[in-house]
């Protein structure tokens, strides 16, 4: 399966680094993303007709098996399963489950559980109708220290996994692990607890979210809150005044090479989701903060100096709507935000990312978390769940996955499975998937020529 | 044992060098007795050891005694949070779970009269077993589940040997923990040494006075217990301040002030809130007793490091002292058994910054050492292949014939 060796993995990276900063901006059309967004720009991309949505929904006591599972919808139009769920593995008990993210060749899917702290590595590329469960990692919180593996990012031969809560006291102070393709534990690298940069920012040392531009060597990092606050009631904690103090209130931007923090921003309310503009020229990411209900910006200013802006308001913050998951379009002119507890997804105009307009906004369910577009933007998929227990409890608890077409004026409804009356439980994270992997954009820069002159703390590995 | 000496307060009656961990010894240790505190009396049925002290350390701190091995005792009693936890006024259990009450601090636990703010259990070794297998907290399936489990943990092979002169019980599970629980004691406070040491300058002129307070129009002292060698600062009785009744007769509130960031708040209608988990009632002492004289009555607590043990209350819902000295002084919440005890206190702004003054001077002096002590144990150590009953399933059916 996976690479296993490491050198070559590492020597890969410093390839795609390299290559991707030599080559500029010209060859980054394959990095740019819609759904892939949320991808490392390592791993290689759907660019036409996804064939299938993986859909990590978390067990539900009650619910069928009650257990944790992969969900495979088939979404190949003119298939005879199409909108049907088409395979269902379940992996035993209720972690937790919440992110994923595909191996840098895209054969293989790693999947993280926030409570267990189990990882687990499916084989998406022999069959991706159905994937198979090849290896569970439980070593994390034995190795790092920390709890709560939450994104899963590709390097060559590699996997980054964003953490958000330690051993400790389950708090937010946490760290980035970085694992070989065949699941043996490498690096920890703790997220800055000091001031960096100059912007006179303490890091807070949360994690949540990270984000790569290799063109520009650097990886971005988010911050949310600790185990203690996201495995809470959501009413609760809301009503729990010391609870409240514990999100983060920063951003980081790293060297990536080095894997040295460089700066600090202050980004307050918890800003989440990562996603950086490829577009050819562009410079900037867009996050949105989940309390304080804001798009902020991470841009270079003209003197080449990494900045955070205040660009914009979703909702009316004094309702708390809760923006989670955002989709950057390829073009990065367009961005979906969702916001949960509205049960609402909102376009904006990113034609200027430092003035985005909202133009278009619909409601699609009682609470709606994940939004993923396919690459041409035309198709955009929903799901609900958030936290198990951030979700709405009664009647307000829907769950399911809902496809849209977007024709750029309006959503147009598809189909919705109900993740419950399919006895599935919490429909959370979204991933597409081809059944042609051959059909997949290959890897922009991996080529390089000069390999040893790059000095790559990676290779060491250089622990802290 | 070197951690043992750290303590200036403790003495070792004998050392013993190169012991083997699957040799049975009982190195007896005795506790010395910090200024402001009693003699502990530690049961005859279960005598101090530093074996079973060493053990229930690493239990204590071990999160594979959760059934989904993401909890241990230290989780909730957070040893670097004053043994409770800074982060959440009510506690979080496995999954999440929501728990109605704050965790309580462990300081000083040795000389509780009873556990739990309800006083439910009478004995420290018998304790474990409410968070061990209650589902919000610990959630473990079955008493003799833990104790399968802990059997199979290579980390413990032959600690319980060593401690007990044979294998895990789920006795000498409670009397381990109970062991380690019993050392984690703290005194030689500031105020100590100033009123039972005699130093006259340990208390700043703001503490002393705040002491007269507590002592008399504040009337603190009243379930707040002093003795004349030494103090607890708790009577051992249960009372109805009123927080608990309001909590549980009204408890909804039209909006809730709530921080979004730094020095950013909004009030959020209840309506937003209304999907979630409402809150859970509580009638206290009265679920023990089923006297309604006890209803919404809980146990005095202990003042000594109060300024470490942040939020109050058994529902942890005042965050500051400040705030629990403003609740008395309102006299709590009137309610049909609210103690007499608590009447409204009509202090000045001065007496009340001197009062919390002086509960700021009950910090014991070994704060650091308890919680580098409890740091020497690992948190984090290798989770079981196997579930442990199919494990113990597994090897019941191999000696069949």
């Amino acid at each position: 399966m996976l690479k296993s060796n490491n050198h070559f993995s590492l020597k890969a990276l410093v390839a795609a680094v390299s290559a991707t900063v030599a080559l500029g901006v010209v060859a980054l059309p394959t990095l740019s993303h819609a759904d892939e967004t949320a991808c490392s720009p390592f791993t290689p991309l759907i660019k036409g007709q996804e064939d299938l949505v993986y859909v990590w929904t978390l067990g539900v006591e009650g619910v069928g098996d009650g257990s944790d599972k992969l969900v495979t919808v088939d979404v190949r139009p003119g298939s005879k399963t199409f909108g049907k769920v088409i395979n269902s593995l379940s992996v035993g008990g209720r972690g937790e489950a919440h992110h994923m993210g595909f191996s840098d060749d895209r054969r293989y899917m790693w999947a993280g559980a926030l409570d267990s702290n189990k990882m687990f590595v499916f084989d998406i590329g022999t069959d991706p109708s159905k994937p198979k469960l090849i290896n569970t990692i439980t070593d994390i919180v034995e190795k790092t220290g920390y709890v709560g593996p939450h994104t899963f990012y590709a390097l060559p031969g590699r996997m980054m996994i964003q953490a958000l809560s330690n051993t400790k006291d389950h708090g937010g102070v946490t760290g980035i692990a970085i694992y070989s393709n065949d699941g043996k534990y490498i690096s920890k690298h703790d997220m800055p607890t000091t001031q960096l940069g100059g912007a006179g920012v303490t890091g807070d040392g949360y994690g949540y979210d990270l984000g790569i531009n290799p063109q520009k060597n650097v990886l971005l990092t988010s911050s949310f809150t600790g185990w203690n606050n996201y495995m809470m009631d959501f009413g609760k904690m809301v009503k729990d005044p010391d609870a409240m103090k514990h999100f983060g209130n920063t951003m980081a931007i790293w060297n990536l090479k080095t894997m040295e923090p460089m700066k600090v921003f202050d980004v307050p309310g918890a800003p989440l989701e990562i996603r950086w503009s490829l577009k050819k020229g562009d410079n900037w990411a867009v996050t949105a903060t989940a309390l304080t209900s804001k798009l902020y910006v991470i841009k270079q200013d003209n003197k080449g100096e990494w900045q955070s802006y205040d660009v914009g308001t979703i909702g009316n913050p004094a309702d708390i709507p809760l923006p989670v998951d955002i989709s950057i379009t390829a073009d990065g002119k367009g961005l979906w935000a969702n916001t949960m507890l509205e049960g609402m997804t909102r376009f904006y105009d990113f034609s200027n990312p430092m003035k985005p307009k909202e133009v278009y906004s619909k409601k699609i369910g009682s609470q709606v978390n994940m939004v993923s577009q396919s690459w041409d933007g035309k198709r955009v998929y929903f799901t609900t769940s958030l936290l198990a227990n951030w979700d709405k409890k009664g009647k307000d608890d829907e769950q399911f996955l809902k496809m849209y077409k977007w024709n750029g004026k309006k959503l147009t409804h598809v189909f919705t499975i109900d993740f419950y009356k399919e006895k599935l439980g919490r429909a959370h994270h979204m991933k597409f998937q081809a059944l042609n992997l051959n059909t997949l954009q290959p890897l922009a820069a991996t080529q390089s020529q000069d390999l040893e002159k790059l000095s790559l703390a990676l290779t060491g590995p250089k622990e802290k | 044992m070197k951690v043992i000496r750290s303590f200036r307060w403790l003495s070792l009656a004998s050392v013993l060098s190169c012991l083997s961990a699957a040799v049975h010894a009982d190195t007896p240790v005795s506790l010395a007795t910090p200024l402001g505190l009693p003699p502990l009396v530690i049961p005859a049925s279960n005598p101090l050891t530093q074996e079973k002290i060493d053990l229930g350390r690493r239990l204590f701190m071990d999160r594979r005694l959760s059934h989904n091995n993401t909890q241990s005792c230290g989780m909730c009693h957070v040893p670097e949070q004053g043994f409770t936890s800074h982060e959440l006024g009510s506690a979080v259990g496995i999954e999440g779970r929501s728990h109605r009450r704050n965790s309580p601090t462990i300081f000083n636990v040795g000389y509780q009269h009873s556990l739990f703010v309800d006083g439910r259990e009478p004995h420290l070794e018998d304790q474990i077993w409410g968070p061990l297998l209650t589902r919000n907290e610990m959630d473990m399936p079955a008493i003799g589940y833990v104790v399968e489990k802990v059997r199979q943990l290579p980390e413990y092979k032959g600690m319980f040997e060593a401690a007990f002169n044979g294998p895990v019980t789920a006795e000498r599970l409670g009397q381990a923990l109970a062991s380690y629980e019993r050392t984690l004691i703290s005194g030689n406070s500031r105020f100590d040494r100033w009123y039972f040491g005699g130093e006259k300058n340990a208390l700043n002129a703001m503490e002393q006075r705040g002491f007269q307070v507590f002592m008399g129009k504040g009337r603190c002292v009243t379930c707040h217990s002093m003795g004349e060698k030494s103090a607890l600062f708790t009577d051992h009785k249960f009372h109805n301040t009123g927080l608990g009744w309001e909590r549980t007769m009204f408890p909804e509130r039209t909006s809730y002030r709530v921080q979004l960031a730094p020095n950013v708040f909004v009030n959020v209608n209840a309506q937003h809130l209304k999907s979630f988990e409402p809150p859970m009632p509580d009638v206290g002492r009265y679920e023990i007793t089923f006297n309604p004289k006890d209803s919404w009555a809980y146990k005095t607590p202990m003042l000594r490091n109060v300024e470490l043990t942040s939020p109050y209350m058994h529902d942890g819902s005042l965050q500051t002292l400040e705030e629990v000295v403003d609740f008395y002084d309102k006299g709590g919440i009137d309610n049909p058994e609210k103690s007499p005890l608590i009447v409204r206190l009509n202090l000045t702004p001065d007496e009340k910054t001197a009062l919390v003054a002086f509960l700021k001077s009950l910090t014991g002096d070994n704060v650091p050492a308890l919680v580098r002590d409890a740091r020497t144990a690992p948190e984090n150590l290798p989770l079981l292949d196997v579930d442990p009953s199919d494990t113990f399933m597994n090897q019941v059916n191999a000696r069949l014939p």
